[in-house]
């Protein structure tokens, strides 16, 4: 990115960074096609919030979001401790290292329910609670003959919609990570909150970290090309590597207009796109590279070398299960994802951008999971969006951007269990929104 | 991968290919994960840097190792890359002829099997392999840039020396830890000319190794302050609960601690125990799990004063948070140390050596690093003798940092 003299983060208070995500989500309220609905009411100077998780034992994502509310976490320099409480628990699965009970006897405020409805109304009869924390991540659920693991984050949601419905009052939800494994399902779940008209919130962290170096789409640029390259498995990790792709593409020239079809291929195909010589694409090639040259865990093709540049032969033999999906925007923009496990182990972003020679690239930093650290702290800045959220009735970004990736991961998983290449998508051509001009990830 | 260059003895090097420069490394060990490998491959394989995959315009052309253990790399490399590994490091230096035969030379002394002094220090001999380079250049007439990994020497006077040749003998002298020039999240520094109330570093590691990256990391910060760098009036070190008592008295700030520790993404105890946040700024927590927790005061000639924190048992990375004048909050960052093997902090460090030998000028002071070396010999000598404070009139270093911060963020 353009070297330039750092400036000291101009937001040093917590009162500053409220107001300013709050002002993003105002800007994007106001932006074309995407008008996130008011709360119904004013939100609460506290407001009390329900956690409802499939699991919570260290390294869950019940463990990683929920104790940053109970416990706070390091933010723009200080501990930062949630103006609000988590006031009710619901935990569907209880395996060993299960830390309910520790947590609750810590948080006297906090209360343990046997059903998500009583989470809700906390034993009475009306809803009870401010808003709703969802979180379906870890946990032992049926992995399907198509590789999806059944999380019940629209059961969880569906739920908390029946409280809304008979209560006649709603809150805001933030739901972790994709919508559903199941498409129908997870169009369901957004239309359910614009029906009952509650702030809605999801998706990965990965747009919210630390970048490194810090870089955004200049807001309205024209997008020539984009990819990322990350790892994991499918219905896995490969969403957070759409999400990371998604949170760039989506502020380009005209804001997001869809996705007309997804393609993926496997095996040496994927290696034949990247090579030039084989048919493929010398700037995709080119995007692939930058990301390689932002990861920090890329592995040496060379015994001995800790850092090394593979070829693509080199790269063929560490990752053994090469993915590419590939979104064919509305507007003409392709982003590829490729899925390179054993080749990185981290997820970096890089983008053509017209009018500009170079190639823009970064890394969406997971600081926490390296050897050594201890604090998923890329929980964080996720935490602080879902408090804003609470705060002050808004969602800071689009749901349209996880409804859009869920989308997509439900269309690869099809396509690689059917072994088909490619698929016109027609439910996700419809899905527009703007992004707020606003970045919205963690900086200061 | 470079095509394998035939090795023979003749008597004089080939001169390098056009717009091409050589270098000379001399290092105590090249193995796997050393210093050695992490920074000499830089030069044999490239590395990463601004979202490309850099190739300098510098070939390794020799090699001196000073030992070889088991797990030795240096043949390996010398035949893949086709250099030669010289018995000394003047033959090392004129590719075994009888002129100086490189552009660049990179002193490694870190890794290897040396004694260590009653201060607790490893005897590397890095002021001895610099000794011997310069030697060369006075001799031959002519002197080229030097790298010095880490800090000069373990001895103020022999680190003074050091620079003091790289004057007489009129080359670029370049030295230091890598963690003022990696990334920190945030991507902040301290706005130049800014007025320094306070400032606090927490780091973890062994002494001396460790405290010398966190005392350098804090120093790079710090030199941009008001007045630029006058040099280091007093040190103490302390150890034990004496470390808590000194907060209580005042003497390092728990706001501060509080700061440096919000960017830690590696809290020990409870954190590692059942993934809980903490704020271990506050209460008594951190004293129960610190083990033998040490603070290094320095009292800078200008009134500033500054403090190093080694909390073993606390946490696993390095932070900074200074109090600036003015603002209502502190100044706080991470010195981002990227995993093994890749270590993409060498690669950045290595830059800055590219960048010497591309423009005739160390990017940075060599003096941030000597007078970090003595800061370091006098805390430890304070710890020797009874944790005392000691009056350091030898450490009146003055220099101006450059103004360009020259952190990674691009």
């Amino acid at each position: 990115m353009d070297p330039h003299e750092p400036e000291p983060a101009a937001d040093w208070t917590r009162r500053a960074a409220m107001g300013a995500m709050a002002a993003g989500a105002v800007g994007a309220a106001r932006a074309r096609a995407y008008a996130q609905p008011p709360a119904a009411a004013t939100p609460p100077a506290r407001p009390r919030i329900a956690a409802v998780v499939t699991c919570y034992y260290k390294t869950s994502h019940g463990q990683g979001i929920v104790d940053r509310f109970l416990d706070g976490y390091g933010w723009q320099g200080k501990h930062h401790r949630p103006a609000l409480d988590i006031v009710s628990l619901y935990v569907d699965q209880k395996p060993k290292g299960d830390l309910t009970d520790e947590r609750l006897a810590r948080h006297p405020g906090l209360k343990e329910y046997p059903t998500i409805a009583e989470a809700l109304t906390r034993g009475g009869d009306g809803l009870d609670v401010d808003g709703v924390v969802l979180i379906g991540e870890h946990g032992d659920y049926l992995r399907d003959e198509r590789g999806r693991m059944h999380y019940p984050r629209y059961e969880f949601f569906k739920q908390v919609a029946d409280v809304f419905r008979k209560t006649g009052r709603s809150v805001p939800v933030f739901n972790d990570k994709h919508l559903s494994w199941n498409w129908e399902w997870a169009k369901e779940m957004v239309a359910t909150a614009r029906e009952l008209d509650f702030p809605f919130l999801a998706g990965s962290s990965l747009p919210v970290t630390w970048r490194i170096p810090e870089y955004e789409t200049p807001d309205g640029a024209a997008i020539e090309e984009a990819v990322c390259v990350g790892y994991g498995g499918v219905d896995s990790y490969d969403f957070h590597g759409l999400e990371s792709l998604q949170c760039f593409t989506e502020r380009r020239r005209g804001g997001e207009t869809g996705v007309k079809a997804v393609e993926v291929l496997r095996g040496p195909d994927v290696w034949k796109a990247l090579d030039p010589a084989a048919g493929g694409s010398a700037r995709t090639r080119a995007l692939f590279d930058a990301c390689l040259c932002r990861s920090f865990r890329l592995s040496s093709p060379m015994p001995g070398y800790g850092n090394a540049f593979p070829t693509l032969e080199q790269a063929a033999k560490l990752a053994s299960d090469p993915l590419l999906y590939r979104l064919h925007y509305n507007d003409g923009l392709v982003g590829s994802l490729f899925m390179m496990s054993g080749l990185v182990a981290d997820f970096t972003v890089a983008l053509k951008l017209e009018g500009d020679s170079a190639i823009r690239s970064t890394q969406l930093y997971l600081c926490g999971i390296s050897p050594n650290q201890t604090l998923p702290n890329f929980f964080s800045p996720l935490a602080n969006h879902i408090e804003a959220m609470f705060l002050t009735g808004r969602a800071p970004y689009p749901v349209e951007r996880t409804l859009l990736t869920s989308g997509v991961l439900c269309t690869a998983v099809d396509l690689l269990a059917e072994k088909k290449g490619r698929a016109e998508t027609p439910d996700l051509s419809s899905i527009a929104y703007r992004a707020p001009r606003e970045s919205q990830y963690m900086r200061s | 991968m470079r095509s394998r260059k035939p090795i023979d003895d003749a008597p004089q090097a080939s001169p390098p290919p056009a717009g091409r420069k050589r270098m000379a490394i001399v290092t105590t060990v090249w193995k796997y994960l050393s210093h050695a490998q992490h920074m000499g491959d830089r030069f044999l394989v490239g590395y990463p840097m601004d979202g490309a995959w850099k190739k300098p315009a510098i070939d390794v052309v020799s090699l001196y190792v000073d030992q070889k253990p088991e797990d030795d790399q240096s043949a390996e490399r010398a035949a893949s890359f086709g250099f030669k590994v010289y018995p000394t490091i003047a033959e090392a230096l004129r590719q075994g002829g009888d002129k100086l035969a490189v552009d660049v030379v990179l002193i490694i002394g870190e890794h290897g099997d040396y004694p260590t002094n009653e201060k607790g220090q490893i005897l590397y001999p890095r002021y001895e392999f610099f000794k011997q380079a310069a030697d060369v250049f006075e001799a031959d007439g002519r002197a080229v840039p030097v790298f010095n990994d880490k800090h000069l020497s373990y001895s103020f006077e022999k680190a003074k020396a050091m620079v003091a040749a790289s004057k007489r003998l009129d080359f670029p002298f370049l030295a230091g830890s890598s963690l003022p020039v990696t990334w920190r999240l945030p991507s902040v520094d301290l706005p130049y000319g800014a007025v320094v109330e306070d400032a606090l570093m927490v780091g973890v590691g062994g002494s001396d190794p460790m405290d010398y990256h966190a005392l350098e990391a804090m120093q790079s910060v710090l030199e941009r302050r008001r007045g630029g760098e006058t040099g280091v009036r007093r040190v103490q070190m302390i150890q034990g609960d004496a470390v808590w008592k000194a907060a209580d008295a005042g003497r390092w700030s728990r706001e501060l601690l509080g700061a440096a520790l919000s960017r830690s993404d590696s809290l020990q105890g409870l954190s590692a125990e059942d993934g809980r946040t903490q704020a271990l700024g506050e209460g008594d927590e951190i004293a129960r799990i610190a083990q033998k927790p040490a603070a290094y005061f320095i009292d800078y000639r200008d009134g500033t004063k500054a403090t190093l924190l080694m909390l073993n048992g606390v946490l696993a990375d390095y932070n900074l948070a200074v109090k600036v004048q003015g603002r209502p909050d502190p100044l706080s960052m991470q010195f981002l140390l990227p995993p093994n093997p890749n270590v993409a902090y060498s690669a950045q460090l290595m830059d800055k050596v590219v960048r010497m030998v591309e423009t005739g000028r160390a990017p940075y002071p060599v003096e941030r690093t000597m007078l970090v070396c003595g800061m370091l010999e006098s805390c430890l000598d304070s710890r020797q003798k009874g944790q005392e404070p000691l009056d350091t009139p030898h450490l009146a270093v003055r220099y101006d940092s450059p103004r360009e911060s020259l952190f990674a963020r691009t």
